[in-house]
């Protein structure tokens, strides 16, 4: 475990609730959309988050292994990863609407299965998580600067 | 001896907090993570047991994260808690300061002691 390995999870935390803001607000702009190029209305998406393994790449690393010493990879906790975007399958609102464009034959038109008061809880607790990182970012950064006064 | 145990064992203290602060960072990174289980490092009880187990044993002590069993889980697997990681992290964080201070205060002795200030 290096000293800026700290710093490497956070960003990666932030990394990954960004991309959560960026899916949830993508919803959001969608929650109306009732064509898309696979056809049909658009299906609400969800970040996927897995545990990102320890790197065993990069110099730091690799010294480590090499010296046999402590804080090897898979010494610490690693960051977080977006493993993928998942579709929602869940089945959209029909709503009685005979002179949309997009109707069916009994005048219904599948709404996109976006909930947007669910969205908003979502960016909220995207955007909280966020903070927690940055949170973490500053308290890991301060930690640094004291060791370093060790030297002075 | 110019560097003692206890100038050792507080060096190895600050490796500890570096060590456990990596785990805590993870933590904060994983909160939204189904199926994660929440780490730690207790270095306090490596370091207990190394300064009772004899000479060299403070050196050779390695610091790894452990996943923590007893921690409550919430229905989407994840068993971090946003605000108690926060409140561990600011303690990590002011005990490493301390350990910190402590150690430069014994080496500001040391250099006092040899004349170079």
């Amino acid at each position: 475990m290096g000293l800026f390995d700290a710093l490497n999870v956070s960003a990666s935390g932030l990394t990954a609730e960004r991309m959560r803001m960026d899916v949830t607000a993508e919803n959001l702009a969608n929650a109306q959309t009732t064509r898309t190029a696979a056809g049909g209305p658009y299906r609400r998406k969800e970040v996927v988050l897995a545990q990102q393994a320890d790197g065993t790449n990069g110099f730091g690393a690799q010294l480590r292994t090499a010296m046999g010493g402590a804080g090897g990879p898979g010494s610490g906790g690693g960051g977080v990863e977006v493993a993928g975007i998942a579709e929602d399958a869940s089945e959209g609102k029909r709503v009685y609407d005979p002179g949309h464009p997009d109707a069916d034959g009994e005048g219904y038109v599948t709404m996109p299965n976006v909930d947007t008061v669910t969205e908003m809880v979502d960016l909220i607790s995207a955007s909280r998580a966020y903070e927690a990182n940055v949170t973490a970012m500053q308290a890991s950064k301060q930690m640094f600067t004291k060791t370093l006064d060790i030297l002075r | 001896m110019l560097i003692d145990t206890t100038q050792i064992a507080l060096e190895r203290a600050i490796e500890g907090t570096t060590a456990r602060n990596t785990a805590l960072a993870s933590n904060l990174a994983n909160a939204e993570t189904p199926g994660y289980q929440r780490v730690d490092v207790d270095f306090h009880g490596a370091l207990a047991a190394a300064m009772g187990g004899g000479e060299g044993r403070l050196e050779s002590v390695s610091f790894a994260a452990q996943p923590d069993g007893t921690a409550q889980t919430r229905a989407d697997g994840s068993s971090v808690d946003v605000d108690s990681e926060s409140a561990k992290l600011a303690e990590n964080a002011l005990e490493h300061q301390a350990t910190v201070q402590v150690a430069r205060a014994r080496l500001n002795i040391i250099e006092i002691a040899i004349g170079k200030r």
